[in-house]
């Protein structure tokens, strides 16, 4: 009993210890104020997202209900929707709600949430692909381009790279449909339902080559010059040259590591500009993703949904962001959040 | 290998693999089957064949969006008439050459002063969960159509029916239902529509609108909201699965009435996102019918692979100018306007003059087409330039504006570019639906100016007819005039066919010589559909009831061996 206490106060000493490791972590620490950081950059995002829709001259209801429809049925669903409400009140309203959880009802009268839970995997899905696939084609063809500056494969690399970087994603979206869907039906037009790894693959292949050609294309570029520019100007390639170790091990696990960050700051800030691809993209081929909704959204004058979207979308942009940064501390041990450089 | 090398071969690759994609045909696509250009298949004439199924692609911009398949609900109105004709069938059908067929229903009557409609309907038919359909089973949907449902959702059919007054000081919105006496059952079979004004177009307006389709009062009752989801009819296909905006399939209702159909035991009505998106899967056969396809450039490229059905416009693109404000209430800025304007060359320019010119409210798949009126101001431009000088059209900068669509606005730019040529200043703008309702009601109506805009239906008194583009109580009319309210009227009235054409004719003329609005010409997407289908619609011409025709699916088979 006399010890109870004392066995407590060491418990309660090693919590409190192992609490202060966690909370006093550099890291963790960055991790929090950048998601605090983020809190007015998300409010920031939706407030100009419902300033536009609401400024768009519309009226929804009208919209919806269709030419024929009555003054009073008009005034009734522009009540029922909450549009007669002023503007404030109205953005007040939503985010209230959303920080309940709730994203609102879309005009035509489903749950936001229920839209977004059902097609968010898909699109989140599709970028992902899109993404890694890239990224992994990227960073072979530029090593391999970087290997050897003004060969046949870096050559090679810069014609496909131009390609990539001076065709619009729509208009490479149906090259790969003449090709791949009608000539050789190795993959469908329109898309279905995504249920499992092989309907995946086989649904949304075209559609992440579609966005993601572009994307190889801006990383090839970017990194083969880094990798040149580490191989021909670091002393540490020099020293790792001078101490026998083979030219392939240097370009793969020194220059191609100390190459990555502006790669990793690319990535980052691409995610926004993402969304535009993946509305165009997921309604050419029918994928049932936010950006096909997006679309729909802005269509209908649908700002719930629209905003629910846009929520999402600044969500990843800026969570992809923060990993971009947690990125450099993993790749360079130099880097240490929190602690001065002195 | 040099820089110039690499860049060769890169260039030649692409060149291999463009031209790869881009040669014609397809081995692997039955749908790819290269035809002599003509646009009817050669299996058109073939004997309907039973079984198999299909897939039809709809634009995700008109027909492939939806939410509910409930009639009353249904806020997409004539956009879903596929589905809803798949489901509900149709009491009456628009057929070939603008015949009413009995569907469901099997005739009508009208009182001598075209006032009360007796319409009877066909016995034995039961809805797919075993329920009969019968004289009951309409009123109480139509009653519904004409109620609190489908006011709510602004569905209020235009029907000449009188209506319950809403208590005064009701709320915005309170229903103003119809008078449960406006309709009558009088037998098991046969019910009685009592309108307040005479009007000889009843049944031609049923057609594409929500009454026409009738769906399970029982259904409705049990399903409760989920019945937009889960729709019972009488039509020639029930529901299998219901994705709403993507993807609908429907199979064959074992009981359907008429015996031997519909020929296909499945339809999936699979949405899309563009013209060039259905016409690369038709290519790839994950299509085998596209309806609604505008793009000129793929209609003539579809011609090549696959049937397509040119259907008969009846809705023609007009300029609509307001005589409410400057500058048109001045005549002569009217008539300087129908005079400036020669519309053939942009139709051979835009459209390839796939689409007939008209000069009134009428197209060639309606009834009381007449494509040349008297006293039409023609293109003049001598004269166009006097007049221009005379009202003072030359000092003002034109307002034009137009839906945002790509056939309005390119109508539109072609427009204000030949008047630029002749001297006048424009102002071009285009908005969606909701922002053109908006400028066409700011202001009480005298804001805007001139809009490109389309007028007519097969029945000029129907859906966005001439009524709706001409007469003063409309919110969508630049014109104000008693004289052609009562000719338009007197139109409506009545029952008999040359009477109607004959005031039809006055109205058009009237429009004429008072430069009310210039017509141009009739637009009608085409069906597009793969060798081996073959129905009403896709292999031979149908009339548009406002823009596209309804296609009665029990009638349309797939032979693809016949192909």
């Amino acid at each position: 009993m006399v010890l109870a206490p004392h066995i407590q106060f060491q418990g309660d000493s090693g919590a409190r210890d192992r609490a202060r490791r966690i909370t006093g972590s550099p890291a963790l620490r960055v991790v929090g104020r950048r998601l605090l950081a983020a809190i007015p950059v998300l409010i920031g995002v939706t407030f100009v997202t419902f300033a536009v829709m609401s400024a768009l001259p519309n009226d929804t209801a009208q919209a919806i209900l269709g030419l024929h429809a009555s003054p009073s049925a008009v005034a009734a669903l522009n009540h029922t929707l909450g549009l007669d409400q002023p503007f404030w009140q109205r953005y007040w309203h939503w985010l209230v709600n959303v920080l309940h959880g709730n994203l609102g009802t879309t005009v035509e009268g489903s749950s936001v949430n229920h839209e977004l839970a059902i097609h968010v995997p898909t699109t989140l899905g599709l970028l992902l692909y899109a993404l890694v696939v890239s990224v992994v084609l990227a960073i072979i063809v530029a090593t391999l381009a970087a290997r050897r500056p003004n060969g046949i494969v870096d050559r090679l690399s810069l014609v496909v790279s131009m390609l990539g970087l001076s065709t619009a994603p729509y208009v490479f979206a149906f090259l790969l449909i003449i090709v791949f869907a009608v000539k050789l039906n190795w993959f469908p037009v329109l898309s279905g339902p995504v249920t499992g790894p092989g309907s995946f693959f086989k649904n949304l292949t075209l559609p992440a080559c579609a966005i993601g050609f572009g994307l190889f294309a801006i990383y090839t570029r970017l990194l083969r010059a880094d990798i040149v520019e580490q191989m021909q100007r670091e002393d540490y390639i020099v020293t790792a040259k001078a101490k026998g170790v083979a030219p392939w091990r240097v370009l793969t696990r020194h220059a191609l590591r100390n190459s990555m960050f502006n790669l990793i700051t690319v990535i980052g800030l691409n995610l926004g500009g993402l969304v535009g691809a993946a509305a165009i993209i997921e309604t050419i081929f029918q994928v049932q993703g936010i950006g096909n909704d997006l679309l729909t959204g802005i269509a209908n004058h649908d700002a719930p949904l629209v905003e629910g979207i846009t929520l999402i979308f600044a969500l990843v942009t800026v969570l992809g962001n923060l990993l971009a940064d947690l990125a450099y501390a993993a790749l360079d041990p130099r880097i240490r959040y929190g602690r001065s450089n002195a | 290998m040099s820089m110039r090398t690499a860049c060769l071969a890169g260039a030649a690759a692409l060149v291999l693999t463009t031209a790869a994609a881009c040669s014609s045909g397809g081995s692997s696509s039955p749908g790819a089957t290269p035809s002599n250009g003509s646009s009817t298949s050669p299996s058109s004439t073939a004997a309907p064949v039973a079984g198999g199924s299909i897939t039809v692609l709809e634009s995700s911009g008109y027909a492939g969006a939806w939410t509910t398949l409930d009639p009353a609900e249904n806020k997409e109105g004539a956009a879903t008439q596929d589905f809803m004709t798949a489901i509900y069938g149709q009491l009456f059908e628009l057929g070939t050459g603008g015949k009413i067929i009995p569907d469901l229903a099997t005739g009508y009557t009208f009182s001598p002063d075209a006032k009360t409609v007796t319409i009877t309907l066909r016995q034995g038919v039961k809805f797919t969960d075993g329920t009969p359909f019968n004289a009951q089973a309409v009123y109480s949907n139509w009653m519904r159509d004409l109620g609190p449902i489908g006011i709510k959702n602004g569905l209020n059919p235009p029907w000449l029916v009188a209506m319950q007054k809403a208590p005064k000081g009701s709320p915005p919105g309170t229903a103003e239902p119809a008078l449960p006496s406006a309709i009558t059952v009088t037998g098991p079979y046969t019910i009685v529509v009592h309108q307040i004004a005479p009007n000889g177009a009843f049944i031609d307006q049923l057609f594409d609108s929500i009454p026409n389709w009738i769906a399970s009062p029982t259904a409705l009752q049990k399903e409760g909201a989920s019945f937009g989801q889960n729709p019972v009819g009488a039509g020639p296909f029930e529901v299998a699965t219901n994705t709403p905006n993507d993807e609908l399939v429907v199979k064959k209702n074992p009981g359907y009435w008429q015996t031997g159909h519909p020929y296909l035991d499945q339809i999936t009505f699979k949405t899309v996102g563009s013209d060039e998106a259905a016409y690369e899967a038709m290519l790839a056969n994950e299509g085998q019918v596209y309806e609604d396809m505008s793009t000129t450039q793929l209609i003539n490229e579809s011609q090549s692979h696959f049937t397509v059905d040119n259907n008969l416009g009846t809705s023609p693109y007009d300029l609509q100018l307001n005589t409410a404000v400057p500058p048109f209430n001045n005549p002569k800025a009217r008539q300087a306007i129908y005079a400036a304007t020669n519309f053939a060359p942009i139709l051979q320019h835009l459209f390839g003059s796939r689409y007939p010119t008209t000069e009134s409210f009428t197209g060639p798949g309606g009834i009381c087409y007449e494509q040349n009126v008297p006293g039409y101001q023609g293109y003049d431009p001598t004269l166009a330039k006097q007049l221009i000088q005379q009202s003072g059209l030359n000092k003002v900068t034109i307002q034009l504006g137009t839906i945002a669509i790509s056939t309005a606005q390119e109508s539109m730019q072609a427009l204000a570019t030949e008047w630029e040529q002749i001297g006048l200043k424009v102002n071009e703008q285009s908005w969606p639906l909701s922002g053109l309702i908006s400028a066409f009601e700011a202001n009480g109506g005298k804001s805007w100016e001139s809009m490109v805009q389309t007028a007519g239906a097969y029945d000029p008194a129907g859906g966005v007819g001439v009524g709706f583009r001409f007469t003063s109580g409309s919110p969508f009319s630049g014109v104000h005039d008693p004289k052609l309210d009562t000719l338009l009227g007197e139109a409506q009235g009545s029952t008999n066919l040359a009477t109607r054409c004959g005031f039809y004719d006055q109205a058009a003329e009237y429009i004429a010589r008072n430069y009310y609005g210039p017509f141009y010409f009739t637009f009608s997407p085409a069906n597009i559909s793969v060798h081996g289908v073959s129905g009403p619609g896709l292999t031979t011409p149908l009339a548009s009831v406002a823009v596209v025709p309804t296609i009665p699916w029990e009638d349309v088979s797939y032979n693809p061996s016949g192909s």
